[in-house]
């Protein structure tokens, strides 16, 4: 091998091995920690929360809305809108979860009725004990 | 009084023909300034809208020089951050002026790039051999909409918290890499202190040399190229083939300094006088409701919108019933705007001869405006 050669390959060498060296720790450094599985419950009284009446928690780091359905029972349910992240407002008249941002609607179970959100909202789990409403 | 005045001025004067002189001997300023500037001559049809790039340089300048000077009372960290924005307004000594000139002029700023490449497009500057000046004019503009977006959240308003939770979920419109892009945007999952941090050092160290790199970029490519001379006028220089590298020049054009520099000072004193008016009779133009309420990660408003540049893509967003389908037709839209050059190849610059472009791009335009309003008023 010439030694111009020889030199233009050992450039390359250890410069890509400067650029792995440095990239990869960067990603890491620049990542997200990642999210810790959080187990927590939440407990609230059955009296809190009347028929057609809903209360805003916040459970496991996540904003969350509880609703007492007429007829239906309890839900919990994120109210980080799907489409883009805002938070929807509980409209108690139109019995819609409603997201200021870009108009979506969802049902009181949910379920998108109309705007651009892409699907239903995330539920959490919930029972009802006695006259406490557990989540998670 | 009289001789100690001229002798004060005799004194100055010469104090500055010896600087020149230094300055001569060391790196020939005469020579420098005869090449680069007075015999660099521009075309002699050159219009207003040829300012409006060096206008944008100054409004970057202005926005340098007064987000310094923020930097020296803003505590970037979510606790502390909106008090000290409040601070610098009502108790640092004219920190109003320089929060102000800041804020207005991150929105003149937009509108001045935008005229440009506007004027840019109208006038076919963009066709061959300009096409990587038109890119980098167009990186610059990016980079301008992200210090917009980076700067939007140090205030740590709820417009600010809001509109950045909107515009970092965007990336989740993707499948598989959409939510690890939105995390490591925000630094979790959600907007918080830790994006705070990520923006700020975005906005202050990372995006200001980016810009300077892509304006050394454009700047060296007009100068290497030569200035594009309006395709409505008498003067052709540049038209024709191109097939190899040379560079344009007008040898009966103006020259650069004094008479251009002339004509792009009188355009920067006008841009002051629309920030300046701005900020003494619509203050708040800029600055609506959320913007001086502090963020509250539990509560979205109903009254966010994003800034008046945004609201079309924003219009889109609302009538375009997939994430996916809006986010994507937007970043179509974006790539075939830069990429442009390279699909327009015909000589023909005069858009007045090409009724099908004309159309196009009275359309485009008027559907941007007409969704800007709509967004704004819906």
């Amino acid at each position: 091998m010439k030694r111009r050669k020889f030199l233009k390959s050992l450039l390359a060498l250890l410069g890509s091995t400067t650029l792995v060296s440095f990239a990869y720790p960067l990603v890491r450094f620049i990542a997200p920690p990642s999210k810790k599985a959080e187990v927590k419950r939440l407990s609230l009284s059955k009296g809190d929360i009347p028929a057609g009446e809903a209360r805003e928690v916040v459970f496991n780091n996540t904003p969350a809305i509880v609703i007492n359905r007429p007829g239906k029972g309890y839900i919990a349910l994120s109210k980080v809108c799907t489409h883009l992240g805002c938070l929807v407002e509980f409209n108690k008249e139109k019995a819609r979860l409603i997201c200021p941002c870009h108009a979506g609607e969802f049902s009181l179970d949910g379920k998108v009725l109309s705007g651009p959100p892409p699907k239903p909202l995330a539920e959490f789990p919930l029972r009802v004990e006695g006259e406490s409403i557990i989540i998670g | 009084m009289y001789g100690a005045d001229k002798n004060f001025f005799q004194s100055g004067d010469f104090m500055w023909r010896r600087i020149k002189k230094g300055l001569e001997v060391r790196i020939g300023l005469e020579d420098l300034v005869n090449t680069k500037l007075k015999r660099y001559t521009v075309p002699r049809n050159t219009n207003i809208f040829y300012t409006l790039g060096g206008v944008a340089l100054a409004a970057f300048i202005i926005q340098a020089l007064t987000g310094f000077f923020l930097l020296i009372y803003y505590v970037p960290h979510s606790d502390h951050a909106f008090r000290s924005v409040q601070q610098i307004m009502t108790s640092v000594p004219f920190g109003w002026l320089f929060r102000l000139m800041h804020v207005v002029g991150a929105n003149l700023i937009v509108a001045v790039v935008f005229l440009h490449m506007l004027s840019v497009f109208f006038m076919g500057s963009y066709k061959k051999p300009r096409e990587l000046t038109w890119i980098a004019g167009w990186l610059m503009l990016l980079v301008v909409l992200t210090f917009s977006l980076s700067g939007n959240l140090l205030p740590w308003s709820q417009l600010s918290y809001w509109t950045t939770t909107v515009v970092t979920a965007m990336p989740t419109a993707f499948p598989y890499v959409g939510d690890y892009i939105a995390n490591v945007l925000r630094g979790g999952e959600f907007v918080s202190g830790v994006t705070l941090n990520r923006f700020f050092a975005l906005h202050v160290a990372l995006l200001p040399p980016v810009f300077v790199l892509f304006l050394v970029v454009h700047i060296f490519l007009i100068r290497r190229i030569g200035l594009s001379s309006p395709p409505f006028g008498e003067q052709t220089a540049g038209s024709g083939e191109w097939n190899e590298y040379r560079h344009v020049s007008y040898p009966d054009g103006y020259s650069f300094y004094p008479y251009f520099v002339l004509k792009e000072l009188y355009m920067v004193l006008a841009y002051l006088v629309v920030m300046f008016f701005v900020i003494t009779f619509v203050p708040t133009l800029f600055l609506p409701q959320g913007a001086n309420i502090p963020a509250d990660p539990l509560k979205t408003p109903a009254y966010i919108k994003p800034q008046w540049y945004f609201l079309a893509p924003y219009q889109m967003l609302k009538l375009i019933p997939n994430k996916f389908l809006g986010i994507s037709i937007q970043l179509l839209l974006l790539a075939m705007f830069i990429l442009w050059p390279f699909f327009d190849t015909g000589r023909e610059r005069n858009i007045l001869k090409r009724p099908l472009l004309l159309v196009a791009f009275l359309a485009s335009l008027l559907l941007w405006i007409v969704l800007t309003v709509w967004g704004r008023t819906s």
